[in-house]
């Protein structure tokens, strides 16, 4: 018997189609058009084609390359303490202890208040002359003076370090806490059946359990963070002398401060194409260490 | 039919001419987050003698007030006026976004010396000048008695150093507020210090780069010692903040502009002095001023012109300059010669240190990519302040840095 060939059928097509015009248009057009203008000139009082030269001269300066490595290193720091801070809040307040429901709402506000309110609260705690930090450290005798935690490089740095740790832990740690909790007891309590302790338990059982959840909130943050602007930008944009200027903060300045759109879309583009690089190899590092794992 | 398509033609010429009758919508964009009294003043009556235009005050915080002017012109829908710092009207010249200025010529005679430089550009003034300040030396004297030394204006730069140290030796207050956050008034600080030691940044005769010179090699020297009885970290302050660790008796002096008096603590046992003489110059200052600029494509530009106009001369800026009321600002005409006789600034000591010096004084360099020049000038002085290099090495920097501005 001869089949007849059934109709292409797109009512499937039809009832996806608002949500793709919707990607196209909020995702793939602004793509588009900066990848476009990219290759211009584009400034405020016009624009002209220059093909790739915006990306020969950046990759050409030291001190973009220097951005890139700064940009890197904030990212693999802030996550890396992120993830750190995370597990062991999460651990904790798995725990039962009495107030842990106090204990988990409490952990909250740093994620729940405002970035910018957030950030103008640690510019004055890191404040020399007025801020609290400098004032108890030198009443502990820990500093002669006042000190100044944005004035200089390395302070600055790392102060916008604890500052994103600050806000992002939160939510890595309500995430990890989530993961813990769908870890069954059963294995806790044979493993405990068979003598392993607290340590034991936590690296054997508990980390591989929820390791998707790490590895998922590990990309997600090291993206945001990566892209993380409000924080920097309060806190000190971009400086002292370049010391917190990160990619995105370098392209906001070019961009928007320096009205050089061409030159800003360039940086953006390599923004992409450094995260989606960055996120290959990261999940094929991931594959290769799982695969190694199960033939173990 | 002939008389048919007369018919419409006219129609259609009495419906074009009745557009030119309809409102102009004029949008001016005014910086400082209010509308001022005398502003509103000046719009109302021109209103009244303008009939069928319409004006739409829009007032927009300092922070974000000329950037959102910029944005709406690179949008092009430009408003119709906009006050802008003058250092973005080459950009916006350059660009074709604003339009020459028709300032008149009893006008150009009535400015202080140098105003007009500040909105010139190849011979071309492209804003009318709106607001105006110089700056001097603000000293605490409760400090420098505490300190041993006697308030009095120090007259060249080691008499300024050796009273700095005198209070930050001898009380609890730095001897003086530096500023050096990535801020404008870290160059505009600058730029006092530079123009008080006989130097440039450009020639206003040929264009020529002159920042890679000597006197900004002893003006950078200056920070450098500064940096040693400054309050802590000065690369995180900028001037307001330097006001306020002035206020609370942690700095002994620093500079400031005229409206100084009126944001200083009540009964402030102060002295204002010229700025000290350098090695390399005479006591000078700097000229800085913003513009009211009109924007091309508005569609309106002529009666934009008028309405700049008629809100920067005579008693409309005289009502914007005097403390009473107004800004407290430099004055930016020489009031006398527009008749009016007896000007706030006339006989009061404290005006006259902010006057006298604008003849010596030089103005904030006009440059296209005035953001990235900002951006040289603080790279050099946290340099310095950072102690990242020699004098030397930053100014030949910054000076090959200007160089591709130009």
């Amino acid at each position: 018997m001869i089949e007849k060939k059934s109709k292409l059928d797109f009512y499937p097509y039809f009832l996806l189609a608002p949500s793709l015009i919707f990607i196209l248009v909020i995702v793939a057009w602004p793509l588009i058009e900066t990848f476009r203008l990219s290759l211009t000139d584009a400034r405020l009082g016009g624009e002209s084609y220059v093909g790739f030269e915006n990306y020969q001269e950046l990759l050409e300066k030291k001190k973009f390359h220097r951005v890139i490595t700064r940009t890197f290193f904030w990212m693999f720091l802030s996550v890396g303490l992120k993830i750190l801070l995370g597990l062991a809040g999460a651990t904790l307040l798995n725990a039962k202890v009495p107030g842990r429901a106090l204990f988990r709402v409490l952990v909250m506000p740093p994620w729940v208040i405002p970035i910018a309110i957030g950030c103008i609260g640690w510019l004055w705690l890191y404040n020399s002359h007025f801020g609290l930090l400098s004032g108890i450290a030198q009443r502990i005798g820990l500093i002669d003076g006042p000190f100044g935690f944005l004035a200089y490089k390395k302070p600055a740095f790392y102060s916008a370090i604890v500052t994103d740790v600050w806000v992002g832990t939160p939510m890595v740690t309500i995430f990890f806490l989530a993961a813990m909790q769908g870890v069954s007891r059963d294995l806790y309590e044979a493993a405990w059946v068979d003598g392993a302790g607290r340590w034991h338990r936590f690296r054997r059982i508990t980390i591989p359990q929820i390791m998707p959840v790490i590895v998922t909130m590990s990309l997600l943050s090291m993206i945001w963070t990566f892209n993380s602007f409000e924080i920097i930008w309060i806190l000190t944009e971009g400086g002292p002398r370049g010391a917190t200027t990160t990619l995105i903060v370098d392209t906001y300045k070019t961009a928007i401060g320096n009205w050089k759109f061409g030159e800003g879309a360039a940086r953006a583009v390599i923004i992409v194409a450094l995260l989606g690089i960055f996120s290959f190899f990261y999940y094929s590092l991931i594959k290769k260490l799982n695969k190694f794992e199960e033939r173990k | 039919m002939k008389s048919i398509k007369l018919a419409l033609i006219g129609l259609l010429l009495v419906a074009g001419s009745s557009f030119s009758l309809r409102a102009a919508d004029l949008h001016f964009i005014m910086c400082g987050g209010e509308v001022r009294e005398a502003d509103q003043t000046v719009v109302d009556a021109f209103i009244a003698n303008n009939p069928g235009v319409n004006v739409n005050i829009e007032a927009v915080p300092w922070g974000t007030c000329q950037d959102k002017s910029l944005t709406l012109a690179a949008a092009g829908d430009p408003p119709s006026i906009s006050y802008m710092g003058s250092r973005t009207l080459r950009q916006l010249a350059n660009n074709d976004l604003i339009v020459p200025a028709k300032i008149s010529s009893d006008l150009m005679e009535a400015y202080q010396p140098g105003i007009l430089n500040t909105v010139t550009v190849k011979g071309t003034h492209w804003g009318y000048p709106r607001a105006f300040s110089t700056k001097a030396l603000f000293i605490n004297c409760d400090l420098a008695e505490q300190a041993g030394v006697a308030c009095e204006a120090p007259t060249n730069w080691d008499e300024l150093y050796d009273m700095a140290k005198a209070i930050n030796d001898n009380t609890d207050a730095a001897g003086f507020g530096l500023v050096g956050k990535d801020f404008d008034n870290t160059m505009h600080q600058f730029l006092v210090w530079l123009y008080s030691n006989g130097g440039q940044v450009i020639d206003l005769q040929t264009g020529a780069n002159m920042l890679d010179s000597q006197s900004t090699r002893e003006t950078l020297a200056l920070y450098e010692k500064l940096v040693g009885v400054a309050q802590e970290g000065p690369t995180a302050f900028e001037r307001s903040q330097v006001k306020d660790l002035y206020n609370d008796g942690q700095v002994g002096m620093y500079v400031e502009g005229p409206w100084g008096r009126g944001v200083h603590n009540e009964g402030m046992n102060e002295i204002v002095v010229p700025i000290p003489a350098g090695p390399s110059g005479e006591s000078g200052t700097l000229l800085i001023t913003d513009s009211i600029a009109v924007f091309k494509g508005s569609g309106h530009e002529d009666i934009a012109h008028k309405l700049a106009t008629a809100l920067t001369s005579g008693e409309s800026q005289y009502a914007l300059d005097t403390p009473d009321g107004g800004w407290g600002l430099t004055p930016i005409f020489d009031y006398e010669k527009l008749g009016i006789s007896d000007p706030y600034y006339k006989g009061d000591d404290y005006w006259a240190v902010f006057i006298n010096g604008i003849g010596a004084g030089g103005p904030e360099p006009l440059v296209e990519d005035f953001k990235i020049m900002q951006s040289v000038f603080v790279n050099m002085i946290q340099g310095i302040l950072l102690g990242d290099d020699t004098v030397d090495n930053l100014v030949s920097i910054a000076g090959e840095e200007f160089d591709e501005l130009l």
